[in-house]
């Protein structure tokens, strides 16, 4: 059977708002082919549902293609424990994909659907780095994790993949989804199918720069999430404003705009095959886990590096690598007053 | 094949054991004292020609053995070296020196202070990326290993006396070499990418290390501190140079067992096959596990020559030398029986190939040019494959495009193909018997080739039919096609079979004189087949020179030409086009100037620029007196170089890349880089452009090589106003250079492994493919005309292909020994004229007294051929000829600033005549070169 695992159209839809016991009863019945224990991630699974804290997200993707040729995630439709937050992201498919922004102790139920029309048909799936998930969940080709193609074929009827991820504690920090299937079994990153998960800590508190002080900070109090993917040519942009977590697509090399003494918050993933370095000009920040500060960072493809710093001055960022340089892989950070 | 099972996991450690190895590390710091340790080891030659370090009696491995220090401790390691070629020692994360090389047979002292805790690499300075690296770990005193993070987020402090198991993996070019360390301390070679085995909830140990070029390693399901921090991460930048990572983690720790993920994250990396697994075995139930390793393809396994029941590595060294672009690391064993070439090699089937870019200064892919039909069939197919019959030019249903409907199949599959050129290297499984060969897309005379000969058949197996990266698939063996590709792969990745004019001896073309088995199984002898088709000791006629003489100067990249002052070959050959002697010859041994490949000229011709392939410079060079300007990092493997000819602005292209390097005029840095595609887009990866600047518009059009594209930019907003596909939409046409009318009425791209030129507009239209393998059957290798246009020719391999600056004439260099002249008035092929091996390069010039020579190049020949396309300028090019040919081999008259030491003349590759006459760039010519030509030449463009 080529899709044992994924179901067809109309038994299930992140957008049904199935209750728990119907998930469990969904993945009950896609686990029991399976050669793993399907106990085991149903007890992750429902060991949270009655706490409070734990959000419980139902997620739909979608891969199509754009203008230019590449490919790209579509946020189709966003639940946080029957809350419907769809309205928060652009309405299109965007590079980065859809910024998915969770809590330590959070479950999601995250279902990709692929509406490429490229002959011959290829599987797009979602492969995300950090939290938890069983090796069901993992994205990849089964040529790889030996089970199953863990992606959707194009739509023609209703292909999906349904993943579950457990956001566990010790997961906090911001990771990269992408795609793992698309042609081969490296998938399709490099043509646009890649974004950002955000693991805010249980804590509620970040650590953050301030001129050459490091202060904690309440996660309530940045002011905006700036998501960086630095690709092989352009910083690719997302916006996601602190009040409102509307998700603004900034497209290449963007302009980033901050008022003075705003917390703001950058999360730089690169992707690719360059090494590049991060610099954003008159700025120090915290190297992550330690008390250091520092002006430059070397990211290599798929590493992540998040920071927040107070906005003070106007900057430049840029990717220092000589010849990213020269493509043009820089752009401006324009701090105004404020009131 | 079997593999190398590794010892089941021992779950049961004897109590006696566990307090012995405790003890111990107890002691030793309550001691207080650190200890001294003495290390002899030694360098060796493994079967496939890497090398490895030998400790004791044990035998030698890549990586080396791991060393295991204690902080503070003082270590004193003997190396003697049983390879014949010259390697240091150092070891950079804890020492600044570098043991100066030992020859063969020499021994090397080194001592240093394990003075940080973690994972360095010690390394064989100068073989490190053939096989000669190691890891020294250095753990802390009390006992205490890196802390791991639970499933449920608490954070575990861990003693290594905890640690179920420990691997070491070396990421070196883009293959994982790997070593498992027991509880018990014993080292097990996992050779390369191995199965990592573990049982869940078992602790592990990662030491990951590199030496070269730059990675990150990505793990999948786990996470782990970095060390020093307390960010926990799950990918790890190991900086270019060489770098150390060491990390702890719970196997399977809240995600549960399964096959994981280990891969260099860097996308080309894991196009080359840089993956592995670790397998997290169930640790209760029915599918309990055992949690062992299983090793991968090694250097003891089994090749040609050398049998073993282990899978076994074949390794190509990719490097800047001539001919050894793709070589063997074990060529000097093998060379005599391959016929010369040193990039042959042969394995059965389920061995792989390794791949690794050590002696190169720039980036390359590893890339399938053909592979046996069936190569590419996917393991558990998703579509069904479409076959057509056999080759013709028609069938492009399938080919090197990424993937295709290959998505589950193997790694091992063919094409193997990666997105963007990058410096690392490759490896890939090989199961189909048959012939494979590889080259790099951006210099594409780069061959290595592999026989997967399945040792139950008689003869080494070819395979039944091939598939082309350019589409053909089912070419049988005993076509033409497939053995006049074979021909031109034992010529060009071998100097004896080179075309010498100074000798008077034939030209002989040595063969593999070995039974291979072809189509239909017949058996027959590789070199008789050959000479029985192409024919052998051919005479060649030594240079004449052309009756009537050129204007000025011609300078011709000898690229292959070795001078003894510098290890990296290239010299430029300026011949005096009044006497048609080489007059200089200018090799620049102070900057070690690397393959140079194509030159252009600053308005006033004092300033030759010029671009080194292999590199990523580019170099100015005084025109008068042949000395050195400036030497300019430029982006990586810069093909063409060309002024506008409205502001002698400098344009490169960056072959390597995804752009062009732009250099204001009477500047010597690069202001920016034009990106030749929208971001986020296929790299295009541009080579051989033109220039035309017509009022406001200034045009590069560039032929794309990576996206089989012509590229039409507006140089000065950087917009892209066109991206014309070439080669019928061949995947990998493999669109070279561009020629232009001097009006830029039309531009003409060379598509290399199409066989064809397109005709474009200025409009970025497409009016026209010109096939010039028309007139060829592939299967008989009949040439007749087959398209009724009154003669019979053929035009393979088409490379370079100028317009006449009175826009008459294309003249293409075809590397398949033609040259093919067009008419522009009809775009048809007016004549075919004979050219040397590895035709390639052509750029026109005045001719004295009007008229135009068009000088053709050829990397396997030591002369320059001059095209006479109108000898009677009459517009009808049914004439065109052969005017005389010249020597490139230095005289006792010829000036020279480094000693020719070998391959004299050889590489004849980009071409440009002093003075530069095309249209537009005549104009701004000095009057000292104006005066010498005559009025049409000067105003080319009103012909």
């Amino acid at each position: 059977m080529m899709y044992q695992h994924s179901c067809d159209a109309g038994e299930f839809f992140a957008s049904d708002h199935l209750f728990t016991s119907s998930i469990a009863s969904g993945f009950k019945r896609v686990f029991t082919r399976l050669t793993i224990s399907s106990t085991f991630f149903l007890t992750m699974f429902l060991l949270h549902s009655g706490e409070s804290i734990s959000a419980d997200h139902r997620i739909e993707m979608i891969g199509e293609q754009t203008a230019d040729g590449l490919l790209a995630y579509r946020m189709v439709e966003h639940h946080v424990n029957g809350v419907n937050i769809t309205s928060r992201y652009s309405p299109h498919a965007t590079i980065p994909g859809p910024t998915i922004v969770l809590t330590e102790g959070d479950k999601v139920r995250l279902t990709i659907r692929n509406a490429i029309t490229i002959t011959p048909d290829q599987q797009v799936s979602v492969h995300v780095h950090g939290v938890h998930y069983t090796i069901l969940s993992d994205g990849s080709l089964k040529v790889i994790n030996k089970i199953e193609d863990e992606g959707a074929y194009p739509d023609h009827g209703g292909r999906f993949y349904t993943y579950l991820w457990d956001v566990a504690p010790g997961t906090a920090g911001t990771w990269p989804y992408h795609d793992h299937n698309y042609e081969t079994h490296n998938g399709s990153e490099d043509k646009g199918l890649y974004g950002a998960v955000i693991v805010n800590p249980a804590s509620g508190m970040v650590a953050a720069s301030n001129g050459g002080s490091i202060t904690s900070l309440p996660i309530s109090h940045i002011k905006k999430d700036y998501v960086l993917y630095m690709s092989d040519d352009a910083f690719w942009g997302m916006e996601i404003d602190g009040v409102s977590k509307k998700q603004t697509w900034l497209g290449v090399n963007p302009l980033l705009t901050a008022k003075r003494d705003d917390n703001i918050r950058f999360h730089l993933i690169a992707m690719g095959t360059y090494l590049n370095r991060f610099q954003l000009g008159g700025y120090q920040w915290i190297d992550p886990g330690t008390t250091k500060m520092i002006n430059t960072k070397d990211i290599g493809p798929l590493e992540k590096h998040v920071f927040t710093i107070k906005a003070s001055d106007s900057a430049q960022y840029l990717n220092a690598n000589f010849s990213r340089k020269l493509m043009g892989m820089k752009g401006s950070f324009n701090v105004n007053a404020g009131h | 094949m079997s593999n190398n099972i590794l010892g089941f996991k021992q779950k049961v450690a004897t109590t006696a054991m566990t307090f012995a190895l405790l003890a111990a590390l107890v002691l030793a710091p309550s001691m207080a004292r650190a200890a001294t340790h003495d290390i002899n080891l030694s360098a060796e030659v493994l079967p496939n020609g890497q090398f490895g370090y030998k400790r004791g009696d044990r035998p030698a491995v890549i990586p080396g053995p791991t060393l295991f220090v204690k902080q503070g401790d003082t270590v004193n390691i003997t190396v003697i070296n049983n390879t014949g070629k010259p390697a240091g020692f150092k070891v950079p994360g804890l020492s600044n020196t570098s043991a100066a090389k030992a020859g063969p047979g020499g021994t090397i002292s080194y001592s240093f202070n394990a003075s940080k805790t973690g994972a360095h690499p010690y390394l064989g300075d100068g073989q490190e990326l053939l096989g000669l690296f190691g890891a020294i770990v250095v753990d802390s005193v009390d006992g205490k290993v890196e802390r791991y993070v639970d499933g449920d987020g608490a954070i575990k402090s861990v003693k290594a006396s905890e640690l179920d198991k420990q691997y070491v993996l070396f990421m070196v070019g883009s293959t994982f070499w790997g070593t498992e360390i027991s509880k018990t301390g014993t080292q097990t070679p996992l050779w390369t990418n191995p199965v990592l085995g573990a049982v869940e909830e078992d602790i592990v140990r990662f030491h990951i290390l590199s030496a070269g070029p730059g990675h990150t390693f990505h793990l999948h399901a786990h996470r782990w501190f970095e060390p020093g921090t307390n960010s926990i991460i799950d990918v790890k930048l190991m900086a270019d140079g060489s770098d150390g990572h060491t990390f702890t983690l719970k196997a399977g720790t809240g995600v549960g067992p399964g096959h994981w993920q280990y891969h260099c994250h860097l996308f080309s990396h894991m196009e080359a096959g840089m993956h592995g697994s670790f397998r997290v075995d169930a640790n209760k139930g029915s599918k309990k596990g055992p949690g062992n390793s299983v090793a991968g393809a090694s250097p003891h396994g089994a090749i040609f020559g050398n049998a073993s029941d282990d899978p076994g590595l074949v390794t190509f060294v990719i490097s800047d030398e001539p001919a050894s672009w793709y070589r063997s690391a074990r060529a000097d064993t093998i060379f005599k029986i391959t016929g010369g070439t040193r990039s042959l090699e042969v394995i059965p089937p389920g061995s792989s190939v390794n791949f690794i870019m050590a002696e190169t200064n720039t980036v390359h892919t590893m890339t399938s040019l053909l592979w046996p039909s069936g190569a590419d069939d996917p393991i558990n197919g998703h579509h069904a494959k479409q076959h057509s019959n056999h080759g013709n030019h028609g069938n492009h249903d399938k080919g090197r495009g990424r993937g295709r409907d290959k998505a589950k199949s193997e790694h091992a599959s063919m094409p193997f193909d990666q997105s963007r050129a990058y410096k690392g290297g490759g490896i890939v499984k090989l199961t189909t018997p048959g012939l494979y060969v590889f080259t790099c897309k951006v210099h594409p005379y780069m061959f290595g080739a592999v026989i997967v000969d399945d040792p139950a058949t008689d003869g080494l197996d070819l395979g039944e039919s091939i598939d082309l990266a350019t589409g053909i698939v089912n070419l049988p063996t005993s076509s033409d096609l497939a053995t006049r590709l074979l021909r031109i792969f034992f010529i060009a990745t071998a100097p004896n079979n080179w075309q010498d004019f100074t000798s008077t001896t034939p030209w002989k073309v040595t063969y593999p004189s070995v039974p291979v088995r072809i189509t239909g199984g017949a058996v027959a002898n590789l070199s008789d087949v050959l000479i029985a088709r192409y024919g052998n000791d051919i005479a060649l006629t030594p240079p004449i020179a052309p009756a009537i003489p050129g204007v000025g100067e011609v300078w011709v990249d000898t690229q292959f030409e070795k001078t003894a002052g510098k290890t990296k070959p290239g010299t430029i050959t300026v011949v005096d086009a009044s006497t048609w002697k080489p007059a200089r010859k200018i090799a620049l041994p102070q900057i070690n100037m690397n393959n140079p490949h194509n030159m252009w000229t600053n308005r006033d011709q004092s300033v030759v620029y010029q671009t080194q392939w292999f590199d990523n410079k580019l170099t100015m060079i005084n025109k008068k007196t042949g000395a050195l300007i400036k030497n300019i990092q430029v982006g990586e493997a810069p093909a063409h170089v060309m002024t506008r000819p409205d502001n002698d602005d400098i344009t490169v292209t960056n072959n390597g890349e995804d752009g062009m390097s732009m250099i204001p005029a009477g500047t010597t840095e690069v202001a920016r880089m034009m990106p030749t595609q929208k971001a986020g887009q296929p790299a295009t990866n541009p080579h051989g452009h033109w220039i035309s600047v017509d009022g406001n518009q200034a045009l590069a059009v560039t032929p794309n090589i990576f996206t089989s594209d012509v590229g039409f930019y507006d140089i000065n907003s950087g917009g892209i106003l066109e991206r014309t596909p070439t080669g019928d939409s061949a995947p990998g046409a493999h669109p070279i250079a561009i020629g232009m009318m001097p009006d830029a009425s039309k531009f003409y791209a060379a598509n290399l492994l199409h066989h064809s030129v397109s005709v474009i507009n200025k409009d970025g239209t497409l009016k026209k493919t010109i096939n010039l393998i028309a007139d060829y059957n592939p299967i008989d290798g009949t040439i007749v005309d087959r398209d009724s246009d009154g003669q019979a020719t053929v035009g393979m391999l088409p490379i370079q292909l100028p317009v006449s600056p009175d826009g008459r004439a294309v003249v293409v260099a075809n590397m398949g020994q033609s040259i093919i002249v067009i008419d522009t008035a009809t775009d048809k092929v007016a004549k075919m004229l004979p050219c040397d091996a590895g035709c390639h390069g052509a750029n026109f010039g005045a001719k004295k007294g009007g008229g135009y020579y068009a000088y053709v190049t050829s990397k396997f020949s030591n002369e320059l051929i001059v095209v006479d396309a109108d000898p009677n300028n009459d517009g009808d090019l049914s004439d065109a000829m052969i005017a005389g040919r010249v020597s490139l081999v230095s005289d006792g008259n010829t000036q020279t600033d480094d000693r020719i030491s070998s391959l004299a003349g050889y590489g004849g590759q980009g071409v440009l005549a002093i003075p530069n006459v095309y249209n537009s760039w005549v104009k701004n010519l000095p009057g000292e070169w104006k005066d010498q030509l005559t009025p049409a030449q000067q105003n080319a463009s009103r012909n």
